[in-house]
């Protein structure tokens, strides 16, 4: 329906050159998208060159007397700093860890919903409830179950005899982080869960009924059948994941704030660190530059990935 | 039937425990929570915790609400988020409107992949730009900021969200509205809109959420109490009551309320503008 209807006007174009009408109708489309043409212009495209920018300029608020020109100087500076692979590998870890728990937690709940089962609704309604708080108030939450003290968690792991003593899972050197990946799945997983369940719910019955026909059982008729079905929701979701996640700034810093001892310290919070701590926008422009060439890696990665699939 | 009856019944128990387990696994957190805000300290600070509340008190509620600026905090992102909401609703329809029935014009279609692109910047990246252009123009410190900030994230957003929507509506509704000689934006208002009312829901809703939640531009941008927006608020309260986690569970109880309103009665149409923002789109 849609493909006829765009290409009516395309056609009275290449017959008569542009019509009067189309004309008029042009300068409306461009008087639409303006108000946003302009947000974006100002708010999106401007600060991004300024980033760019910035990233070869001292601009230190502290030290106003060093300025101008610097150069690759800040990109050294920050690859140099002692605390920069360690952020970078804190910034993998908690970006794939994430990404990989909400997507196993997605999927299962997301095949459990599509069962045909009495209160349904009711089940999906609770299981995005985690997704609509407020990440502040997420953390805040877990921070209170997870506390040594008077933490539920903690108590009743060693109710149970699984801890000897409480732990300080937000104190630790080697347990922050994990643990920050833990209530991260926890409250993003739901996106993940209702966008598999409406790939599922596309699914054509009549294939899987065609597969049973033809001797395959469940096992065989859920991995050769649905699952490569959800293979493009999968691949888009993912990619949007570990972009989402891998930026993430809230979470880490509501919880533990990079701590302790930098073990939880990724890679914005240590542009946040360099902005509003040290105030050297240089360095943090230079280390902002660094993770947008690292996502449009990402994007062309997965481009080329979707490309491929489609020329198949 | 495509297995047999004793594998449905198995299977339909599992489905039945695997939902019981996650709704645990979502709702004890908040079930935590209300139960921590309503608990007196000295059954807050107990080794042997119970669901159980023996003397429950509005106490904790009290503190927040009268001895610290939780109400200016509400106020200040009730406010912000509304006008974001009505912001990018207003800009997003037109621009959804012209991607959904422009797209054939060069201009209009690069900028839906621009804007597509965009959706992968940081914010983290664009924090130190916008920080400057704030204070430069004055801004720190004023609603007008953090209102141009989140218009301008969740825009692209919405604007897919209704443009999805738009591109389900036939075009001959609007045909024959012109002839009737309705205006385009007569077209958009009095024809398009009433017929998407509830995608118009999904997408104000998703904007409010985005608004009422964020946090890190209300806490860069935001350094005066009379201005500060909920979330940073809550999260220096953490600072402020140390280890008075009643209070601290108060003020969560609090501050998710609006949401959890929100989400009850609107919750099925936030599940369509999400799949349709997020597969679709």
């Amino acid at each position: 329906m849609r493909q006829l209807e765009l290409e009516r006007p395309t056609k009275i174009k290449r017959k008569f050159g542009m019509t009067l009408r189309e004309k008029r109708i042009k300068r409306v489309a461009y008087l639409f998208v303006l108000p946003a043409v302009l947000f974006f212009l100002a708010m999106n495209a401007y600060p991004l060159v300024t980033v760019l920018w910035d990233s070869f300029q001292y601009k230190n608020l502290m030290n106003k007397a060093l300025s101008g020109w610097a150069g690759l100087a800040n990109y050294t500076e920050v690859i140099h700093n002692e605390y920069f692979r360690k952020a970078l590998w804190n910034t993998v870890v908690w970006t794939v860890l994430s990404v990989a728990g909400e997507y196993v937690l997605g999927l299962i709940s997301a095949f459990a919903l599509n069962q045909k089962i009495k209160g349904r609704t009711v089940f999906r309604a609770i299981i995005i409830v985690p997704w609509v708080v407020p990440i502040v108030v997420a953390g805040l939450t877990w921070t209170w179950m997870l506390t040594p003290d008077y933490g539920i968690i903690n108590l009743w792991l060693v109710k149970l005899h699984i801890l000897d003593e409480p732990v300080y899972w937000l104190g630790e050197l080697d347990t922050a982080l994990l643990t920050v990946v833990f209530v991260n799945i926890w409250r993003s997983f739901p996106f993940f869960t209702i966008s598999l369940l409406a790939g599922l719910q596309s699914v054509s019955r009549d294939i899987v009924e065609a597969a049973a026909i033809d001797g395959a059982g469940v096992r065989k008729r859920f991995f050769y059948i649905v699952l490569p079905q959800l293979k493009t929701v999968s691949l888009t979701m993912i990619f949007i994941h570990v972009i989402w996640t891998a930026i993430n700034f809230d979470f880490i810093w509501v919880m533990t704030e990079g701590g302790p001892l930098y073990s939880s310290e990724t890679l914005p919070i240590m542009i946040y660190r360099y902005a509003m701590q040290d105030y050297n926008f240089g360095n943090a422009s230079a280390l902002a530059s660094l993770m947008l060439g690292f996502m449009m890696a990402c994007f062309v990665i997965y481009y080329m990935m979707t490309v491929k699939k489609n020329r198949r | 039937m495509l297995i047999s009856r004793g594998k449905q019944r198995f299977l339909t128990i599992l489905t039945y425990v695997v939902l019981l387990g996650f709704s645990v696994y979502c709702l004890f957190p908040f079930l935590w929570m209300v139960v921590t805000s309503l608990k007196p300290d000295a059954e807050i600070r107990t080794v042997d915790p119970s669901f159980w509340i023996s003397t429950p008190t509005f106490k904790h509620f009290d503190n927040v609400l009268n001895n610290s600026k939780f109400l200016t905090f509400f106020k200040n992102s009730l406010m912000i988020a509304s006008i974001t909401t009505v912001a990018s609703l207003l800009i997003s329809i037109f621009t959804g409107y012209a991607l959904s029935r422009y797209g054939r014009f060069r201009g209009v279609k690069l900028f839906s992949v621009a804007m597509l692109l965009s959706q992968m910047i940081p914010g983290v990246l664009l924090l130190i730009p916008l920080y400057l252009v704030m204070k430069n123009l004055g801004l720190i410190n004023t609603y007008a900021s953090l209102i141009l900030a989140y218009t301008t994230f969740t825009v692209p957003l919405c604007t897919f969200m209704m443009k999805s929507f738009f591109d389900s509506i036939p075009i001959e509704m609007e045909e024959s509205a012109e002839i009737d000689g309705c205006t385009r934006v007569g077209i958009i208002f009095r024809i398009l809109l009433p017929v998407s009312l509830p995608s118009l829901v999904a997408t104000s809703l998703f904007a409010f959420l985005n608004a009422w939640n964020e946090f890190m531009f209300g806490f860069v941008f935001i350094n005066d109490e009379a201005h500060r927006t909920l979330t940073p608020g809550i999260s220096l309260f953490k600072g402020l009551y140390q280890t008075d986690w009643g209070s601290l569970m108060a003020s969560s109880v609090l501050s998710v309320l609006p949401i959890v309103i929100l989400f009850v009665f609107l919750q099925k149409f936030l599940v369509e503008g999400m799949t349709a923002g997020a597969v679709k789109g």
